[in-house]
């Protein structure tokens, strides 16, 4: 079963296309040098065979009718490399170590048998010329030649042969890597079909470009894993939170519908019961709020913000409330403090920020606003002298409907730091809850865009 | 006025007809979208109450048709989409205002009534009179009989659109969506304490007041009688 699936993989099929390509251009090169070492021998072959002949020519019998017989007669028997024939123009010959032949004048392949003593050729190469005793061949044996076209032709087969099975091979090694790798990022994401959405799939910390896809889609699995598990925590807390108010509700009609009931009591529980319903419907708008915002459309709308304006139209905004509960307030903000953000969302974290703060600290505290210009991040601080939130506790608050038991007298619905976390998270913005000595501080942690 | 309700809800459009036939109205009502363009375009109406999720033809879409014909009825968009690319979606749409379900009558009747008088108003204007209070809104000065009252931006913009909105109920998300561009509900009293504060500015020393409290509704801003 692993096999096929090999030879079907994109990577084997462009090992087969290289290792074709090899092939080719090993045959191309072959072929070229082949061509190349027989033309230099040819010419090597002519060239000593002309010397031989011009020295034969040389030798005052050559001019003579009876040829230079003497001088081949010698030569036959001394200088063993070359092969000789003279013969007369009636086909007889007179001197030389050959048959007689055709008498072709100029450069000549002679193949077949030869009477020569020492070694059996193949063919000759050489040249003849016509002489007053009639027809001159001299010639060498091209045994060496073709012996060196085998050596070629025999080591550029093993060679390509060679290339081409490598070629194969580390394409098939290469392919049976890479079906590894992508199996197992298959094989993670079929586990995480089958719910199993914890698992991330293993790097091989090498850095390369599978390391790099791992990352981008483990990335992507941290984020569909964080919003199931925000969607699988609103609905458990929908229902452990609506349950109280709704139980409530229920109780009221049911005393109501009892008889004897005069109709001020009526009415009374019906305005109870609306104002319990409006509040219910709160709930539901502000997660529905807190969800959209956490799907990270808003995003798209992103623009470039004043921070500093926005935070003195909040505060010109919350001001008389503060002023009503004897709050002093110090602001120190910075000029033309830029993010890229909404300017919806980023104005409602202020105010739910500045909210809590009037709301938990006492009648004729100080509630303090700071944005400065920090490196590159723009840090906005609201805080309070209220009772502030124990520090084991801080990040409980974030979460929806979490209250701390002090403040479930006041009214709110658990969701205002939430919402806070929702819109920072979506800014991609750091938040963080400490210690205001006494009292809280809450610091929005912006990227600065200037 | 004339308004044509567009609702496929029953329940909510027997609420709404109900309503707004109490407040002296004349309505009328289409259960689904293409009905309601149909009519929108047919008949003269003072002002279109249009659900964004209808059957037959999207609300969204229905307005969009009637703006791109050159009708330029206002419409107040009722929905329970209360996202905010929903709300922007819609007032890009051509619609004038913008209400989210479950609302509160007095809500939708204050803002019925403060579309209603959207067209009267002249666009070149520099000055808001009622009674003795006299607003230039080019110096953005205040001037109520012979005293000059000192303002705050906020509070002028406050005033200003009260006086707009003279004899009408103005609710507080009005003034929060209008005034301080607020598109969400703070829980703190901020309404109140402006309106105490722009009240104590302009009513203080004067015998008869001009800002009311209409109880469960909103304000409203009243010449004497």
């Amino acid at each position: 079963m692993r096999l096929p699936r090999l030879f079907r993989t994109s990577s084997f099929r462009l090992t087969l296309m290289y290792a074709a390509l090899t092939g080719v251009s090993f045959l191309l090169l072959f072929g070229v040098v082949l061509w190349a070492t027989t033309r230099f021998m040819e010419r090597q072959i002519d060239g000593t065979v002309s010397s031989e002949i011009a020295e034969i020519l040389a030798d005052p019998d050559s001019a003579t009718p009876a040829g230079p017989r003497a001088t081949l007669g010698q030569l036959t028997r001394h200088s063993g490399d070359f092969y000789y024939l003279l013969q007369d123009p009636a086909g007889n010959v007179l001197a030389g170590n050959l048959p007689a032949t055709d008498p072709v004048v100029g450069t000549r392949e002679w193949g077949g048998e030869a009477m020569h003593k020492r070694q059996p050729f193949a063919a000759l190469r050489g040249r003849g010329v016509a002489v007053p005793a009639g027809y001159l061949f001299v010639g060498l044996s091209t045994i060496q030649l073709h012996e060196m076209e085998e050596m070629v032709t025999g080591s550029f087969l093993w060679g390509a042969s060679a290339a081409m099975l490598l070629a194969l091979a580390g394409g098939a090694a290469m392919s049976v890597r890479l079906l590894h790798k992508i199996e197992s990022v298959s094989q993670t994401s079929r586990d995480i079909v089958d719910a199993d959405l914890q698992r991330r799939i293993p790097l091989s910390n090498s850095g390369d470009e599978f390391d790099h896809l791992a990352v981008s889609l483990n990335a992507m699995l941290d984020r569909i894993q964080s919003l199931m598990e925000g969607m699988h925590q609103v609905t458990t807390d929908i229902a452990h939170d609506l349950r109280t108010p709704l139980t409530r509700l229920r109780q009221r009609l049911e005393l109501a519908q009892r008889p004897g009931v005069d109709s001020d009591t009526l009415r009374a529980t019906l305005d109870a019961t609306r104002s319990e319903v409006d509040g219910i419907l709160e709930i539901f708008s502000a997660l529905l709020r807190i969800a959209q915002i956490e799907s990270g459309a808003r995003k798209a709308a992103f623009a470039t913000v004043n921070v500093s304006d926005l935070l003195r139209t909040v505060l010109e905004v919350y001001r008389p409330a503060l002023d009503d509960k004897q709050q002093q307030l110090r602001e120190t903000i910075e000029r033309d403090l830029m993010v890229e953000g909404d300017r919806e969302l980023l104005m409602q974290l202020f105010a739910n920020l500045l909210e809590n703060a009037t709301r938990h600290s006492p009648v004729g505290s100080a509630v303090a606003v700071v944005a400065r210009l920090c490196a590159a991040t723009v840090e906005v601080s609201v805080s309070d002298n209220g009772p502030g939130i124990p520090e084991a506790l801080r990040s409980k608050v974030l979460q929806r409907f979490f209250r701390l038991e002090t403040s479930r007298t006041t009214p709110g619905s658990g969701l205002g730091l939430s919402l806070v976390a929702a819109v920072a998270t979506l800014h991609e913005a750091r938040l963080e809850l400490s210690d205001n000595g006494p009292g809280l501080r809450v610091t929005v942690f912006l990227r600065n865009r200037s | 006025m004339r308004i044509l309700v567009v609702e496929d809800d029953g329940e909510t459009a027997s609420y709404v007809l109900q309503g707004l036939h109490e407040a002296g109205h004349s309505v009328a009502v289409a259960a689904d979208g293409r009905d309601g363009l149909f009519r929108a375009a047919g008949e003269e109406w003072d002002l279109l109450i249009v659900d964004r999720r209808l059957p037959g033809l999207d609300g969204l879409a229905m307005v969009r048709t009637l703006r791109g014909g050159g009708v330029d009825t206002p419409v107040l968009f009722l929905t329970t989409l209360g996202g905010i690319d929903d709300r922007v979606d819609g007032l890009n749409a051509g619609a004038d205002d913008y209400l989210v379900k479950p609302f509160a009558f007095a809500e939708l009747g204050a803002r019925v009534a403060a579309l209603g008088r959207r067209p009267h108003r002249t666009a070149a204007e520099t000055r808001l009179k009622v009674a003795d209070l006299e607003i230039d809104l080019l110096a953005r000065t205040v001037r109520r009989g012979a005293e000059l009252l000192d303002l705050q931006p906020r509070e002028f913009r406050l005033l200003e659109y009260l006086v707009r909105h003279v004899d009408q109920v103005v609710t507080r998300t009005m003034l929060l969506e209008n005034v301080w561009d607020f598109h969400f509900d703070p829980h703190t009293n901020v309404v109140e304490t402006h309106i105490s504060r722009l009240r104590g500015k302009l009513d203080r020393g004067h015998a008869v007041p001009l800002i009311h409290t209409v109880r469960g509704a909103g304000y409203c801003l009243r010449a004497p009688a």
